[in-house]
């Protein structure tokens, strides 16, 4: 048995952001995947209030050159959305590596986004593709990129009245994009390692390349550094060579050297070079 | 005919419906709810419990403890050495302490929850290996279980006289055996006042007999009935929520309903046995094994549960299916404060065959022999003598599996830098090791015309009631239709032993023949084969009543010797080979199982669908244990980090059917539910070895295992 | 407790459920659903799915609220015609069923996917039911019973 709660359905964001506001203790459920799991470990809430039916959080858009994806867009919807799959397909093939189908039919991308897991599939993703989320609550309206919103292993940035309003995202047209990851077993296990990338190449040099390393550091995080290395370098071993040492001094600096390091470094450079190398 | 045909399981129409009554699925009217209060300290006095906080919630209605057990607090498959409620000192964590009743199972939970005790620590054994220096003594007998030794020849002449000689350390953990239904039943007062359990589980009469040594009531007044079982693996054998359930019942007057969380039954539950193996392999340059010698500790935890019968399995089986002369076995079980070890598909043979699989893999590289080659050279045949000098009489096929294999293994070609091919053999010896295990039965025949079979055999899903329902078919000469089966409750069936050991088939199946051949004379001078209906030949029996016809069957066996073990342990063995092809992944440690031809010496397919399914289920398990499971006490709290097997980590697999008829199983049949996962989990790391050039020799060869040893091999290089 | 109303395999049901009870208490306890179980509690199982609007979901980890409007199937509603689907026809010819607690919750993922998809690939099959642990069966006869079943309900359609 969960603790006792009261929840009420919200049938629209304004209703939702209300409730935010005035209820005493209350928690967002989408699809309910991490919630209800810490709920069932005796996690308390007075209020849970379900969100995953509201249209306008269902919706995605394109406009100005960005796509704003709704926050209750559940994983295998996005995995399957034309436009995700043609201009952000490592998001798309995270997504779908996401649990397991029914976890995929029933947890959302704004879910994932909130519950800020190290391990989280869909942010090295966002991250590649310059995510930023809306940050709502009933009096105001925020934007703040994504990095710069998870703060902490499962901690974010959002405040207990504030909702996901969307998640907006660059497509990325041209690049040879993917997401790798690394599990103990086939599916529905968490990544012990994420790589999303998007490489663009043009007479044997990266004109642009954008990667980000999940389930390696506290927080997924952009390999900028590496970014700027490898915009204008010449495609060769060198290169590479390069860019991988400075994305794993990148992560030793930010973690200092783990434990798992011992396993994950390695398996990270060899994806990294494949990645690379393409 | 019935026996060989894909006659459809008894029990499927059920379970597809979704109307099968697990034992989660009980209900009786005014049932109260049983939860259990556990040992949070691996080891430690019980200095004090204050329930008054839990009992003042409203809707508990009693908490009981050891004082309120009405007979004997211990019970024990082997030895009577566990309490079912602690009394003044646990040692596990998650050992039973209290039960409480209440009206709501949320009630039972959070008066759970609200319980305080008082622990006095005592030191926590945790090493198998220190455990016998310890100067405190988790039993009063000491810190040694059991130790049993096997002697054939004489080893170290044997290992003088071989031309290469390998030694090795191999290990292995604990393993859960994560049925899909955890533990639970029902238990009530029948109208006569007895008490009643029904709940999921491998065996009925053992629990009955444990029920009543608790409540300290007669036999008769207590009923054990079999739920529908969503699994067992050797894990419901033990006592799980009867005992508790029976004296909820007896206090309280009420039915009672009692269900593990999953979380529970990960923490409270017994686990294979982590073995550690350090084994010897003596050969000659021309591939015949001249000597074997093994030391094998193993952590049994705080009970005996099935210790000691792992620990004289393991050194039965410890040299794998081939002819040794000269073999030294140590098997040792030690008590610890970890985790009960007990009974799991296998009783320690999938941890040897690890080691004697390698070891064999090991000799033939070095003195350039062909993994198959090397296992037909030593295999086990009929007349050959087993490293208890027993001499195989019978039904020993398996170099009848290794010849299935053969083809595929010849032309086995690698994919890629990662790519491998690896063999594992095993044999598996039906039945309990050494001792008696019967099995009765008894066949009826109704007013209507039916034939009855009471069967007190605990189908787990592996399918013997529908293989005993084709024994009987065919022993009888009868038409499927006209037999019914009465099973699963002790009222209407008598001791069919447990289902575990690989034995219904072969010993519950030889019983129903004893049964049928009695049956069937009667139905011979009654006129049936001449075609008199059986109806008719209810009403015309003589002094108004047909008998009922029993059967019995203990395979005939003798116990090990103490000092040697020699002796014949089983009546007879199964055979297997599995050849598995792997493909790692270098880069990431991932090792992707990609085939595996399976060929299983079972004597007699009695249902080959269902001896397939059998054999595909083992294959998951080896896995499973090779590449994925690993209880880790403390943190392998729910399936969100133990993981098993999904659809996507199965690789193509071909069953293989191989009938060396074993003349004194029924219709030959021996058996297969343990064999099936026996060789997996060796044939993989072997492939592993194939691919890579590396041993592992610790279970699980996990991603970050293999890929350590991966990134070591090549510095190494 | 609140009113909640949703067809149930192809029913128009309303019952009262708490706020923090979950679809799958709601559909064992009040309506006496017990094909649908519990193995784990915490969606790492799949012997709680039911399918939501044709989808598969764990119902230990959907609130009972959450069923308000939407259309519930659990197995009952395969055979509800009065006789056996196809999937559970060839599930017991295949021998995919072993001790049948993973059974319900595998028919309706496989249910789903042939709604999907009328010609489903081994892979297809495979992805399908990974959501679905077995500890008995190892898949094998589960995935050959979706794929004979794949073929019979194709005929079906075509009559």
């Amino acid at each position: 048995m969960l603790p006792k709660f009261a929840s009420v359905i919200a049938r629209t964001k304004d209703e939702a952001l209300s409730w935010l506001s005035s209820l005493e203790n209350p928690k967002i459920i989408a699809g309910g995947t991490d919630l209800m799991v810490k709920m069932r470990a005796g996690k308390h809430y007075s209020h849970v209030i379900d969100v995953a039916g509201i249209p306008e959080l269902l919706t995605m858009t394109e406009k100005d050159g960005r796509i704003s994806i709704g926050p209750a867009m559940t994983h295998a919807r996005l995995s399957a959305e034309a436009s995700i799959v043609r201009s952000a397909r490592s998001l798309a093939l995270a997504c779908g590596l996401v649990g397991s189908p029914q976890i995929r039919n029933m947890g959302t991308i704004g879910g994932n986004l909130g519950n800020a897991s190290p391990a989280a599939d869909s942010i090295p993703p966002l991250l590649i593709h310059d995510a930023v989320l809306t940050l709502e609550s009933r009096d105001a309206s925020r934007k703040v990129p994504l990095e710069e919103a998870i703060v902490a292993p499962y901690v974010t940035s959002i405040d207990g009245k504030e909702l996901i309003g969307s998640i907006e995202i660059s497509p990325l047209r041209g690049y040879r994009e993917g997401y790798r990851r690394v599990a103990k077993r086939a599916t529905w296990a968490i990544s012990r390692l994420g790589v999303a990338f998007a490489i663009r190449e043009e007479d044997g040099r990266f004109t642009d390349a954008r990667l980000a390393i999940g389930s390696c550091t506290p927080m997924p995080f952009r390999a900028k550094k590496v970014e700027v290395l490898l915009k204008g370098a010449p495609k060769n071993e060198a290169t590479i060579s390069e860019a991988i040492r400075m994305a794993l001094e990148e992560m030793k600096l930010i973690s200092g050297i783990r434990p798992s390091y011992a396993y994950k470094l390695p398996v990270l450079q060899g994806i990294l070079e494949e990645v690379l190398r393409g | 005919m019935f026996i060989g045909q894909d006659i459809t399981r008894v029990d499927a129409l059920d379970k597809v419906l979704g109307t099968a009554a697990f034992a989660h699925d009980l209900k009786k009217n005014n049932m109260l709810f049983a939860c259990v209060v556990r040992s949070s300290r691996p080891h430690a006095l019980i200095r004090k419990i204050d329930v008054s906080a839990a009992r003042a919630l409203e809707g508990v209605v009693t908490i009981l403890s050891h004082e309120d057990i009405p007979g004997e607090n211990l019970f024990g498959a082997i030895k009577k050495d566990q309490p079912f409620l602690a009394a003044g000192r646990v040692r596990y964590k998650g050992e039973a302490i209290l039960v409480v009743v209440a009206a709501t199972e949320e009630t039972a939970q959070r008066a759970s929850d609200l319980v305080r005790i008082e622990y006095e620590d005592l030191e926590n054994i945790s090493d198998p290996f220190l455990s016998i220096q310890s100067p405190v003594l988790i039993h009063d007998g000491g810190n040694l279980l059991s130790h049993r030794k096997l002697v054939k020849g004489d080893a170290a002449k044997g290992f003088e006289s071989s031309d290469v000689i390998v030694e090795n350390t191999y290990s292995t953990t604990w393993i859960d055996h994560a049925y899909m239904e955890t533990e639970a039943g029902l238990g009530y007062l029948d109208d006569r006042g007895r008490v009643v359990v029904a709940s999921s589980t491998q065996n009925i009469h053992y629990k009955m007999k444990e029920i009543s040594r608790l409540l300290a009531i007669p036999p008769e007044d207590v009923r054990v009935v079999q739920a529908t079982t969503g699994g067992g693996f050797g894990g419901k054998l033990d006592v799980t929520v009867e005992g508790y359930l029976a004296l909820a019942v007896w206090h309280t007057k009420r039915p009672v309903f009692m269900r593990y969380t999953r979380e529970e039954s990960l923490l409270a539950q017994t686990k294979r046995h982590p073995l550690y193996i350090v084994y010897k392999t003596g050969a000659r340059m021309d591939g015949s094994l001249t000597a074997v010698e093994v030391n094998i500790v193993g952590d049994t935890g705080p009970y005996n549960s099935y210790g000691e019968t792992v620990c004289l399995r393991a050194a039965v089986h410890a040299t794998g299916p081939y002819e040794v002369p000269n073999v030294l076995v140590n098997s040792r079980m030690f008590y610890t404060n970890n985790p009960v070890s007990g009974a799991m598909r296998g009783f320690g043979v999938p941890q040897l065959a690890l080691a004697h699989e390698s070891q064999l893999d090991e000799i033939a590289g070095l003195i350039g022999m062909d993994p198959l080659d090397i296992r037909m050279k030593n295999a086990l045949k009929r007349g050959s003598l087993t490293a208890t000098s027993q001499v195989l009489n019978y039904s020993a096929g398996l170099l009848e599996t290794l010849k299935a294999v053969e083809p595929f293994w010849r032309e086995r070609r690698k994919e890629g830098p990662g790519s491998g091919f690896g063999l594992g053999c095993m044999y598996y010896g039906i039945g309990n090791t050494g001792i008696s295990n019967p099995s009765s039965c008894y066949l009826t025949l109704t007013p209507e015309g039916r034939v009855e079979m009471h069967s007190g055999v605990c189908d787990i899903g592996q399918g013997s009631d529908t293989a005993l329902l084709q024994i009987l078919c065919d022993a009888l000469g009868m038409e499927e239709m006209g037999i019914d089966l009465v099973r699963g409750d002790t009222d209407t069936s008598w001791d069919a032993g447990s289902t575990s050991a690989s034995r219904q088939t072969y010993i519950s199946g030889m019983a129903v023949c004893n049964a049928a051949q009695k049956l069937k004379k009667y139905l011979k001078e009654a006129g049936y084969y001449d075609g008199k209906p059986l109806k008719d030949i209810y009403s015309d029996a003589p002094d108004g009543s047909v008998p009922i016809f029993e059967g019995h069957f203990d395979p005939p066996t003798t116990a090990p010797d103490p000092e040697t073990s020699q002796g014949s342990p089983y009546a007879t063995y199964a055979f297997a080979t599995h050849m598995t092809e792997i493909d790692v992944d270098e880069v990431t440690g991932v090792c992707k199982v990609v085939r595996v031809h399976a060929a299983h010496d079972v004597g007699r397919a009695i249902n080959v669908s269902n001896v397939k399914g059998q054999i595909y289920g083992g294959v998951a398990m080896g896995i499973g244990l090779a590449l994925m499971e690993e209880f880790i006490p403390g943190k392998s709290e729910s399936f969100d980090n133990y993981y098993l097997p999904t659809s996507m980590d199965m690789p193509e697999v071909e069953a293989m059917i191989v009938e060396d008829r074993e003349p004194t199983g029924p219709f030959g049949a021996k058996g297969v539910g343990e064999p099936a996962l026996i060789p997996q989990a060796a044939a993989i790391v072997n492939a592993i070895h194939d691919g890579t050039g590396i041993w592992m020799r610790q279970l699980p060869c996990d991603i970050e295992r293999l890929k350590l040893a991966l990134e070591k091999n090549k510095e190494n290089k | 407790m609140k009113t909640i109303r949703f067809v149930l395999n192809g029913k128009e049901t309303s019952i009262e459920v708490e706020d923090n009870e979950t679809l799958l208490y709601a559909l064992r306890e009040r309506l006496g659903i017990t094909s649908v179980k519990e193995g784990c509690g915490i969606g790492e199982c799949g012997t709680c799915t039911v399918l939501v609007d044709d989808e598969p979901h764990y119902s230990c980890l959907t609130l009972a609220s959450k069923a308000n409007g939407r259309d519930i199937k659990t197995v009952e509603y395969l055979s509800s015609s009065g006789v056996l689907h196809p999937l559970q026809e060839a599930f017991i010819r295949s021998g995919a069923v072993q001790c049948g607690y993973c059974t319900p919750g595998m028919l309706l993922s496989a249910y789903s996917l042939l709604l999907r998809n009328a010609d489903p690939d081994a892979h297809d099959i495979k992805e399908a039911i990974s959501g679905n642990l077995c500890r008995c069966t190892g898949y094998i006869q589960i995935e050959e019973a979706i794929k004979n079943a794949a073929e019979i309900c194709k005929c079906h359609s075509q009559d």
